[in-house]
């Protein structure tokens, strides 16, 4: 059965654990703040670094152009061996992001490995604007859109009828 | 609501400042507390600028390095930790190519082969002698640093100056020569700048309210 040994082990194993999630998270934005790139920001709002809130560009020459979007990243202790809970703050109508603004993308469930880092993340989700899938859609009617041309016109409505409802 | 907050990391002050919660801009400043060891720091940023030798994982220099057989290098706790959390799908982090724990190399460094945790904490690959006990005494050097960071965040209703200038700019003047790699800033400098910034925002939040 468990011996002290072991119950030592895994407090160890577990304090060791959140020593390398914030000491990695401090790393990150360490490289955020000196890369500077482009369209993408990250910054913690708390002093345990576990909560970030960060901000997407959407990308040149698609639907998504001149509009910004806040998203909020939330860490553990299981970090980076778990991914971030990443969700858009900012109404965001995308066949791959439903109206609580959960994001369906591989790379932050099961496609997840401990060397993604928030940049990446933040670089992927903002292609995903651009590209997304279809074949797996969070909000199917968004999908259904995607390929009018009024597309756009759609999607700012919504954002619209979103920031109406978050202000009140 | 304007709000600013200072939060020094590695020894690097960042001034930064929202508006409505959205993070607008960081202001780097390179400061040495006087409690640092300043030839600890030096090696700490000269460690972080040389990518080579990182662990994909931790991002700090590997420790208790090995490698897969894609080449990516990691420290032996970090790789198991991952092998662990992903017993059904074991890849590399990097590249995703499949890694076992039978299949990764342990590095030993000069000087650096007496000790092998892997023999303790995650049980190491098989295909190595036995090893002495490991010496509690060697503990990762340099490796502490990061925890000493701090932060600290303020509106600006309640500005605490008293502990703000007390804490933060208690630097003393036997400042260490700064890393090549950092704009030399004079602490005249950097003084003014702070609270020009703070200036600016004070201005700023008297215009606004
Ligand atoms: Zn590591
Ligand atoms: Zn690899």
């Amino acid at each position: 059965m468990s011996s002290t040994g072991e119950n030592r082990s895994s407090n160890s194993t577990r304090d060791s654990k959140a020593n390398i999630s914030s000491s990695r998270l401090r790393k990150e934005l360490m490289d955020l703040v000196m890369g500077r790139d482009k369209g993408i920001s990250a910054c913690p709002v708390d002093d345990t670094f576990f909560k970030w809130i960060a901000t997407i560009d959407g990308p040149n020459d698609t639907v998504y152009e001149n509009l910004k979007f806040k998203l909020s990243l939330k860490f553990t202790t299981q970090y980076p061996y778990v991914p971030p809970n990443i969700k858009f703050i900012s109404p965001c109508y995308h066949p791959n992001i439903d109206s609580s603004g959960n994001i369906c993308l591989d790379i932050l469930k099961d496609k997840w490995t401990a060397s993604y880092d928030v940049r990446s993340v933040l670089l992927s989700i903002q292609s995903l604007l651009g590209e997304p899938n279809l074949d797996d859609p969070l909000d199917p009617e968004a999908a259904a859109n995607w390929k009018k041309s009024d597309f756009k016109k759609i999607m700012l409505m919504h954002h619209a009828k979103g920031e109406k409802k978050s202000t009140q | 609501m304007f709000d600013l907050s200072l939060s020094l990391i590695e020894g690097n002050l960042f001034l930064k400042y929202n508006h409505h919660h959205c993070c607008l801009d960081y202001h780097r400043f390179t400061i040495t507390m006087p409690n640092t060891e300043p030839e600890e720091a030096t090696r700490e940023n000269r460690e972080s600028n040389d990518g080579s030798f990182e662990c994909n994982i931790c991002l700090d220099t590997a420790k208790d390095a090995v490698v897969s057989m894609c080449g990516h290098l990691f420290c032996w706790p970090c790789l198991y930790q991952w092998l662990e959390t992903k017993p059904q799908r074991q890849v590399c982090p990097v590249c995703k190519a499949l890694i076992s724990r039978d299949k990764v190399t342990p590095i030993y460094g000069r000087g650096s082969s007496r000790r092998d945790p892997r023999d303790t904490l995650p049980p190491r690959p098989p295909g190595q002698r036995t090893e002495p006990e490991p010496h509690p005494s060697t503990s990762f050097p340099g490796f502490g640093f990061g925890d000493g960071g701090f932060h600290m965040s303020f509106g600006i209703g309640a500005f605490p100056f008293g502990y703000f200038s007390s804490t933060i700019f208690n630097f003393s003047d036997n400042r260490p020569a700064p890393s090549p790699s950092n704009p030399d800033y004079l602490e005249d400098a950097l003084l003014s700048k702070m609270f020009f910034f703070v200036a600016m925002i004070l201005l700023f939040y008297l215009l606004v309210a």
